[in-house]
């Protein structure tokens, strides 16, 4: 017997096919986000209610990477704009190679802003870069407010932490002050919106985060 | 379960090595998973029992080791293990701080058999 030293990281292939991501997207113009909660967090809520404020200005493709179903791809594809549809086939997360693809088949010179729908999991779409601009996540405050601790990896790779369904405060025991005293532990650099999607709340300085972002990135 | 891509990515490393030595078997499969790797090592296990069949690996062992999580402040530099998750440096209370250790998803070493070389 013996010993072969390797030493590679089992994200590396992952790794390579995000960054000719970046690489296409940016040569295309293109500004992008990965978007990701555990399930139900309201992803599909947010784009939804933010989209109608921002395609005037911008053309806006989404990626939509669901489970098994259509229904999401349906509920954003309804605000008339360019909608792929990932259907991962019971892998928890999107990878760099599947959103690769997703890419080959957007007309990417006809989009300014890329918005990516990751599967509803709090924990895998983590550790898969994409290649995008930024991550953001949202929490949902009916989940609780010690999930920051509990679930610590998605707080780190996240440039916005979104709370979402503040309109339900009075009737959950979320402690949004805890919420984001922990999110701030577990990274110090973390931005945070609280919003509700059922009323509006928020949803202003979401976009307007947005447009930040976009114009500061430097894509044109 | 991201285990099984990532599962089929580590085979696809480890068979390929023992390709290129001339190796017959895998015996033993070393990995570091870092503290705060978002894996799972059972159903890492899991996935490799299933997916290596076929392959060199197959009936090989797969084991592992934890690396502790620790962060290095970018304004001085100290490296500290983050109490409590808490990722503000104890020497100057800087926010700037990078993840050190405590990631890692490696293959570290494999064992190798001569037999067929
Ligand atoms: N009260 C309240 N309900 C909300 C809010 N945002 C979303 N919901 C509800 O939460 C449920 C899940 O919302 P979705 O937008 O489908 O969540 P998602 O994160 O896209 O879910 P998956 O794609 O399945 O992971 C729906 O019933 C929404 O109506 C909110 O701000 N307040
Ligand atoms: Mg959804
Ligand atoms: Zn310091």
């Amino acid at each position: 017997m013996h010993q072969i030293n390797v030493g590679e990281d089992l994200r590396e292939r992952n790794r390579e096919i995000a960054a000719e991501n970046h690489e296409m997207l940016r040569r295309h113009g293109v500004f992008s986000l990965n978007i990701m909660s555990a399930p139900g967090a309201g992803k599909t809520s947010l784009l939804v209610k933010s989209i109608p404020l921002l395609k005037d200005k911008y053309r806006i493709g989404v990626i939509e990477g669901d489970l098994q179903t259509t229904r999401d791809a349906e509920r954003v594809g309804a605000l008339g704009i360019e909608v792929h549809q990932i259907q991962t086939g019971g892998v928890c997360h999107l990878d760099a190679a599947m959103v690769h693809s997703a890419l080959h088949q957007l007309d990417l010179d006809l989009l300014d802003i890329l918005l990516i729908e990751n599967v509803g999991n709090l924990v895998c779409p983590a550790e898969f870069d994409l290649g995008v601009d930024a991550r953001v996540m949202l929490l949902s405050i009916t989940e609780g407010d010690d999930k920051p601790k509990k679930y610590p990896l998605m707080f780190t790779e996240s440039r916005l932490l979104i709370l979402n369904k503040v309109d339900l405060i009075e009737m959950v025991d979320f402690d949004i002050a805890r919420a984001r005293r922990e999110a701030m532990d577990i990274n110090p650099r973390i931005e945070i919106i609280e919003l509700s999607c059922r009323s509006g709340a928020g949803i202003e300085e979401w976009t307007g985060w947005i447009e930040k972002l976009y114009s500061e990135s430097g894509v044109e | 379960m991201h285990e099984v891509s990532v599962m089929s990515n580590l085979l696809e490393i480890v068979t390929a090595t023992a390709d290129r030595e001339g190796a017959g078997t895998i015996d033993v499969i070393h990995l570091r998973i870092g503290e705060m790797a978002g894996i799972n090592f059972d159903s890492l296990e899991f996935a490799f029992e299933i997916l290596s069949k076929g392959t060199k690996a197959e009936g090989g062992r797969l084991e592992y080791e934890r690396v502790a999580l620790m962060g290095r402040c970018s304004a001085c530099s100290s490296e500290f293990h983050p109490e409590d998750l808490v990722f503000r440096c104890p020497e100057c209370g800087s926010g700037g701080v990078e993840i050190s250790a405590g990631r890692e998803m490696e293959v570290d070493y494999i064992l190798l058999d001569e037999e067929g070389s």
